[in-house]
């Protein structure tokens, strides 16, 4: 009898705590969201499953000793995990839609205004006593506007490690709703006449330019700003390799094998900060509504600056394609594109939507390196 | 006074970030139109295939590789091509 009662509390029904059930739920709804709607499967499965293992009663799995504690330990707090992440990114980035219309770099910074302004509003919050942010905090959850799931999770690890769990499935999340979010916005900010306009062909990029943007831009990052160099030199090498076409098979796996294993592993250790004293806070409510805001506010200035940029001449820029300076590579700038077909059937704006999109890239992590550099330095 | 200096740091970094993201990325459109224009005369003289074919001596693998010869081709490619659009738009009007 008394072995009998020893099994029944070591499982989990007796160690259940009401926190942990409702976090199981979570996990399984991230689950439920990516695999028959869609959203972002290949983050979200790993993230939700993680989530799931992080709280089952008693395993201790997100614990000191457990293995998902020691991916975290391995992969986030050392900051490798979204390095590695960018790096591919970079390698599968093609810049020929950015360099063959340099100005839409403008659009990619002004979308990073949603990461300021939504800064501001956590700390207004936290003024008002409504939260409880620190500037550090608030850093890391305005870099959810930056629409960047490697970056989010950097500045949340070196800024605010205790929300990191919240801010990357804010960030993930927002980044799969990007189709939903944003056309709403655009919509109420351009007049049909505005999402008609056709844009000038792109021109022919050589691939000399291509070799050299890459190590143009690194060397810009050394010497202006150190901070972001982490994030935009593995970017500029991942880029390079791709681009230099001596050394494909390292592109190759940079592109596919390596990011792969490494999003695997980052899936569950961020999952594995889901845990239920963590997430089951109010303040996951608060990161939740900023984010969106944060997206909001980037997707209008995008559109915004567009329309200012056409008022000082030059070429026309379709003000769809501002909205894909926020970055959520290749998401943005489809929505752009769709958009725009809607208007005109025949008007594709999906490659020059790619420009502001990669200068979004570039824009949120030189943002970044902005926060870590103030708020850390 | 703690919570309007946390005010002041939030108003202070976001107009300190958001200036240095536009210094930042002013500075790349200007450096890259820069390169774009050196490398564009630059190819004008070296990168571009001269007339007689002979490949000059260049790390750039030419995307539209040297067709064995281009103008017989393209007279007739681009009178079908011209053709194909002419009937495509008059048909989708």
């Amino acid at each position: 009898m008394d072995q009998l009662l020893h099994l029944w509390h070591n499982t989990g029904l007796y160690q259940m705590q009401p926190g942990q059930g409702i976090m199981l739920i979570i996990g399984m709804l991230l689950l439920y969201l990516a695999i028959k709607k869609n959203f972002e499967p290949l983050l979200l499965v790993p993230i939700g499953f993680g989530g799931v293992l992080a709280n089952i009663p008693g395993a201790g799995l997100a614990e000191a000793g457990g293995i998902l504690h020691l991916f975290y330990t391995v992969g986030i707090e050392s900051g490798a995990f979204p390095l590695i992440i960018f790096m591919g990114v970079g390698a599968m980035t093609d810049f020929g839609p950015l360099l063959s219309n340099p100005k839409t770099l403008f659009l990619g910074a002004a979308a990073q205004f949603g990461i300021f302004a939504t800064l501001m509003g956590a700390v207004l919050l936290s003024t008002f006593g409504i939260f409880d942010f620190s500037l550090a905090d608030a850093a890391a959850i305005g870099i959810i506007g930056g629409a960047d799931g490697p970056t989010s999770i950097y500045v949340a690890s070196k800024l605010a490690p205790d929300l990191l769990g919240a801010i990357a499935v804010a960030s993930y999340s927002y980044m799969a709703l990007v189709p939903l979010i944003q056309p709403p916005i655009m919509r109420a900010l351009t007049n049909e006449s505005e999402r008609k306009i056709k844009m000038t062909q792109l021109r022919h990029v050589s691939q000399r330019e291509k070799v050299i943007f890459p190590l143009l831009l690194l060397i810009l990052v050394a010497f202006l700003l150190p901070d972001a160099a982490p994030l935009l030199g593995m970017f500029c090498f991942g880029n390079l390799m791709k681009e230099c076409a001596v050394v494909d098979r390292l592109s190759n796996t940079t592109q596919n094998a390596l990011i792969n294993t490494v999003t695997i592993f980052l899936g569950l250790a961020v999952g594995s900060k889901l845990s239920a004293d963590k997430f089951l806070d109010f303040t996951t409510l608060g990161i939740l509504l900023l984010g969106m805001v944060a997206f909001g506010i980037g997707t209008a200035c995008g559109v915004i600056m567009a329309k200012l940029m056409n008022k000082f001449g030059g070429s026309q820029i379709n003000p769809l394609i501002g909205s894909a300076g926020v970055s959520a590579v290749p998401m943005a700038a489809r929505v752009s594109n769709k958009l725009g077909l809607e208007s005109d059937p025949h008007n594709f704006l999906l490659m020059h939507a790619m420009g502001p999109n990669v200068a979004g890239v570039i824009g949120s992590a030189v943002a970044a390196g902005i926060m870590i550099n103030y708020v850390a330095g | 006074m703690e919570s309007s200096s946390l005010m002041n740091e939030g108003l202070t970094l976001m107009l300190f970030g958001m200036g240095f993201v536009f210094l930042f990325l002013t500075l790349l459109v200007g450096a890259t139109t820069l390169m774009s224009r050196i490398i564009t005369k630059y190819e004008k003289n070296v990168g571009a295939l001269p007339e007689g074919g002979v490949p000059s001596p260049t790390a750039v693998i030419p995307r539209h590789g040297p067709l064995a010869n281009p103008h017989v081709e393209d007279s007739t490619l681009i009178s079908v091509i011209s053709a194909a659009v002419h009937k495509y738009r008059s048909r989708h009007k």
